[in-house]
């Protein structure tokens, strides 16, 4: 009785959408999406983070990029990587670990590409976390 | 053995559902005991999706259970505010899915009007270029998506939030203590004979004793000689140690399966699988088939899925209540309360079956028949009392890593476990290094989790404070943790380091499923850094 009633139910509401939807010009959502989640920090990824998506984030956290260059605001290259772009939702929170101290300065990141065993392409890494944590 | 302890009543299971009953039972006023024979969360609840959700997939079979489920989720999501947090589903749709897009979105309309039963927005439908733009990486083949909102959850600090008000309220908490015997005098159950984590036994009396082992309940039934039957079924996730996308996505598998794939805190869980086991409860692994089952149906929705590298697998297995000739899938997630008076033995109850999205459901009405039983007469208010760290709001990350010198991070994450009881945990510790780097964890809080949320090893670390559960898997960490933990603990050097060992070892066993898709040069190069502890 139970299935019969849903599925019934569900039959009337297909019925009522599809009238609505003839009756109705489609509409544009894509900014209202966007704008309800800014507040939980659900922020999408441009085309070019998602297609280097999977190198960005292959970071095993082995530390050798850490012996290459100095820090990164109060942050260690490898944490950048392995900790801070792990939480992208909530990064900005968290901005005012990736400021600049101003006595180091930024860096060397290309250098600390270079030591990664597994190719991460750091650079890239901390202009994304740099973005998002900028919200 | 110790002398008896004596209760109004037991709960036998430390997971959601015994833990909830604990509180419940607790907040009424009544004297509890729970047992649990692992660790708190460490069975179905930790392995599960970690969401509380209203169940859409019920409005094809039961509109009322949808309410209810909507409805109690909302009672957690209000509870447990500080730990709980959005999830955004896109649901692409394909050419050839079983449901069209005016049909998906149908669905989500007849789910809108559920949604603010647990504060969640309406949906939004997408053309295939707006959910491209949402989330770059879904299959150009897609005909447009429809969104659905939902809530995470870390089930590990669910149930221990639940645990945790229990003992505020009086209860007694034992985990690593497994229950050995029923006690029985003319054929009513009047206690347990159990045994504790160091091998003493010892024995507790009560009024009532309640089975809430998950899917041990036929085995802890089995021990007063009673017969509950449940359709155990195994579901796997394989698990990504960093957010694959900002949203949620769904797809469909080969055989028209939902599977989901989700973002949480710093993670993706990719899952699940739905099978009848029969097999050792206690010893379940993954195997190559069931990974590729997942990922055969994301890289139709989401083509580069295999070239993210997991970390590790989860398995469970589900409490479903018996039911013959149903594919696993279509089997009701619904509850049953048992008093086993009825099959003549007096002072025990079952509570079988359900989910985590309805745990609190599940514990009020278990804790209203053992009041009933009890001639207890307390309203429960497990609706309405917040969960330990979602009394008050939090305070801004940065403020409290300001004044505590550590990193806006490692609060952020700090404040995802304790929630506004964050800064407290930091109050009650000596130190603000960070021993886990890419989680980030830090020695305070860790040092916490082993002197007040019964942690008494690496793999509790794990699930009470997520170490190592970042991309090195512990490589870099898990030897400074089992210092940290031993010295709190009173560890000798030789059992830290075999604690340490251990715990590795046991990672190992839940990444090999998944090795065939990430490269062996790197698990290499993850071993290599594990200072020979994989030796």
């Amino acid at each position: 009785m139970g299935r019969t009633d849903s599925l019934a139910k569900l039959a009337l509401a297909y019925g009522v959408h599809l009238t609505r939807r003839r009756v109705s010009r489609p509409r544009a959502q894509v900014q209202r999406l966007l704008d309800m989640y800014r507040p939980d920090g659900l922020e999408p990824l441009t085309a070019a983070e998602q297609e280097r998506h999977p190198q960005l984030v292959g970071c095993i956290n082995c530390g050798l990029c850490a012996f290459a260059v100095s820090r990164s605001g109060k942050t260690r290259p490898p944490d950048v990587a392995s900790a801070y772009l792990r939480l992208y939702a909530r990064l900005g929170d968290a901005s005012s670990d990736l400021d600049g101290d101003g006595a180091s300065g930024d860096p060397d990141w290309e250098s600390a590409a270079a030591a990664c065993p597994v190719g991460v392409p750091l650079p890239e890494v901390a202009a994304m976390v740099r973005r998002l944590a900028a919200g | 053995m110790s002398q008896p302890s004596a209760h109004d009543v037991i709960v036998i299971g430390g997971g959601v559902t015994g833990a909830g009953i604990a509180r419940d039972l607790s907040l009424r006023g009544l004297s509890v005991l729970i047992l649990e024979k692992g660790d708190w969360g460490g069975g179905t609840s930790g392995s599960s999706s970690w969401m509380i959700h209203g169940g859409p997939r019920y409005l094809e079979f039961d509109w009322d259970t949808t309410r209810l489920s909507t409805k109690d989720a909302g009672h957690i999501v209000t509870i447990a505010r500080n730990i709980v947090y959005r999830i955004v589903f896109l649901i692409p749709v394909l050419p050839h899915d079983k449901n069209n897009i005016e049909r998906m979105e149908t669905a989500m309309e007849v789910y809108d009007r559920f949604q603010p039963l647990k504060k969640s927005h309406p949906h939004v439908r997408l053309t295939a270029d707006e959910a491209r733009q949402v989330e770059p990486g879904l299959s150009p083949d897609m005909v447009g998506a429809v969104t659905m909102e939902e809530w995470g959850v870390d089930p590990h600090r669910l149930v221990f939030a639940n645990v945790q008000d229990a003992i505020a309220h009086g209860a007694r908490a034992l985990n690593h203590t497994r229950v050995v015997e029923l006690l029985k005098h003319e054929g009513a159950v009047i206690g347990v004979r159990y045994r504790t984590a160091d091998g003493v036994t010892t024995e507790a009396r009560a009024r009532v004793v309640v089975n809430a082992a998950g899917p041990w309940v036929p085995e802890v039934a089995q021990l007063a000689g009673m017969n509950v039957e449940l359709r155990p079924a195994k579901g796997i996730h394989i698990v990504y140690p960093h957010r694959i996308s900002n949203f949620a996505i769904s797809a469909e598998s080969i055989d028209g399966r939902d599977l989901l794939m989700v973002s949480h805190a710093g993670f993706t869980l990719l899952g699940t699988t739905d099978d009848d086991f029969y097999g050792d409860l206690d010893s379940m692994d993954v195997l190559p088939d069931e990974v590729e089952y997942l990922l055969q149906a994301f890289e139709r929705v989401f083509p580069s899925i295999r070239s993210y590298r997991p970390v590790r697998t989860t398995t469970g297995v589900r409490p479903t209540l018996f039911k013959w000739r149903r594919y696993e899938d279509e089997l009701s997630r619904r509850y049953e309360i048992f008093d086993h008076a009825a099959g003549g033995v007096e002072g025990f109850v079952t509570i079988a079956g359900g989910k985590l999205s309805m745990y609190r459901l599940m514990a009020e009405e278990t804790s209203d028949a053992v009041c009933r039983k009890l001639g207890h007469q307390a309203a429960c208010t497990t609706a309405t009392t917040p969960l330990p760290g979602s009394e008050r709001d939090m305070e801004p990350a940065e403020e409290i890593a300001r004044r505590c010198g550590i990193p806006a991070l490692a609060v952020v994450k700090l404040q995802g476990r304790h929630g506004s009881r964050a800064e407290s945990v930091l109050d009650d510790a000596r130190c603000g290094r960070v021993v886990c780097r890419c989680e980030p964890l830090t020695e305070a809080e860790l040092a916490y989790a082993a002197r007040s949320e019964q942690v008494h090893s690496l793999p509790d670390a794990f699930r009470r404070v997520g170490l190592a559960a970042g991309p090195c898997a512990g490589g870099a960490c898990v030897l400074r943790a089992a210092e940290v933990i031993g010295r709190e603990l009173g560890w000798s050097a030789s059992q830290r380091f075999d604690a340490a060992r251990e715990f590795v070892r046991g990672s190992w066993l839940g990444r090999a499923p998944v090795l065939p898709h990430t490269g062996w040069a790197e698990e290499e190069m993850v071993q290599g850094a594990m200072r020979g502890l994989m030796g």
